[in-house]
């Protein structure tokens, strides 16, 4: 996400102190049936989770299911980090958790099909290992939701 | 950041131009998401990895920078006769933007704001005699987290209440630089950023914009032991 040449010297040195060694092992499964046939599933690490949920904590491993049976005007955003722009998911959900467009690609036959559920996580405070399990639980359920790719959205 | 993403080789990633919190670009444009969400799952067609793509839409003209097409609805210069303390200058800019507030409730059918479990006037006056010294306990610092959260939600829901295009930079402008709620913040951030029991949480208050400096890699929550 955004261009390094557009933020000020502060910013850029702040974000590539950010560089982390390349995940090991390397991961990659070529799918097995074509994308109209493909169930999927959203992740996002927007912090986001209903109302009535527990809030994130300023670092927090841990993650929220989002029933799409649920009211996604009820989503609220508990994300520590203040140092990313919130307007555009207070103006339409779809820009961090992009459901509506993926239920129209269902509408559409483009893919076949959307899990029941999907994850939030709330990405800030803590390196990726420190989600290790959190992350291990969650490619369970997908697994049990018989998906076949998720689609992140980093924040 | 695509820096970030080469260092970390994921098997499949859509390196994208929007500002940051924006993975899926511009709010309400149907047409503009799908395009987005189409060169990702063009990703699935890689016959090996790590693919790192890059996408070559970026956000329209409009949305970057700092101008806006319709002006900050909130005249948030105060007129000499509003209250010289804090508490007095948010109260005042609360009842400001309440009616925009409540626009945007109907515009938008949904609110963002309430992490705290408060209403905004309990927050500005939790804030307003903070900062003027009248009361010197922040409380636990989660539950003040979530108040700045809800306090930065509703303003944020105010200011854009009106339909139109909303530049990230312009609503970070109006947030913590014109208004009083962001000057608060700022303070807050030097007041916190001075004690070391509380440097990290300065960290989650104020933004590294709204400062025009880094704020370091402190710890958020430092373990008791550690202050």
């Amino acid at each position: 996400m955004v261009r390094l040449a557009d933020l000020p010297e502060y910013e850029r040195q702040h974000l590539l102190a950010k560089n982390l060694p390349a995940l090991t092992p390397a991961a990659w499964t070529a799918p097995s049936k074509p994308l109209s046939d493909m169930r999927f599933a959203l992740l996002t690490t927007a912090g986001l989770h209903y109302r009535d949920a527990e809030n994130f904590a300023f670092a927090d491993a841990s993650y929220r299911p989002l029933q799409i049976a649920d009211d996604s005007r009820e989503l609220v955003m508990s994300h520590s980090s203040v140092n990313f722009d919130r307007a555009g998911f207070v103006e339409d959900v779809n820009v961090v958790f992009p459901y509506d467009r993926f239920r129209e690609l269902v509408d559409a036959g483009t893919i076949g099909g959307l899990s029941e559920v999907h994850y939030s996580f709330m990405g800030a405070g803590l390196l990726p290992q420190m989600y290790a399990q959190s992350a291990a639980e969650v490619a369970g359920l997908l697994k049990q939701e018989a998906v076949d790719a998720v689609f992140l959205t980093p924040v | 950041m695509r820096e970030n993403t080469v260092a970390l080789r994921p098997p499949r990633a859509l390196w994208v131009s929007f500002p940051l919190g924006r993975p899926l670009g511009v709010p309400g444009d149907a047409a503009f998401q799908h395009r987005v969400i189409a060169a990702g799952l063009s990703l699935l067609q890689a016959p090996s990895g790590p693919v790192l793509e890059d996408h070559t839409e970026d956000m329209p003209p409009g949305w970057v920078g700092n101008e806006t097409g319709s002006a900050c609805p909130v005249e948030f210069a105060q007129p000499a006769r509003v209250p010289d303390s804090w508490t007095g200058r948010l109260s005042a800019e609360l009842q400001q933007l309440v009616p925009w507030y409540e626009l945007s409730l109907r515009r938008r059918d949904r609110t963002t704001f309430g992490l705290a479990g408060l209403e905004m006037r309990q927050i500005v006056h939790h804030l307003g005699r903070l900062l003027d010294g009248s009361d010197t306990e922040v409380g636990d610092l989660r539950s003040f987290k979530y108040m700045l959260e809800d306090a930065k939600a509703y303003y944020t829901e105010a200011l854009t209440a009106r339909p139109g295009v909303h530049p990230p930079d312009a609503v970070a402008q109006w947030l913590y630089k014109d208004s009083c709620l962001g000057q608060g913040i700022v303070t807050l951030y030097h007041r916190f950023a001075a004690d070391p029991a509380t440097a990290g949480f300065a960290r989650i208050v104020s933004p590294r914009v709204a400062l025009g400096h880094t704020t370091g890699d402190d710890q958020i929550d430092r373990p008791e032991g550690e202050r």
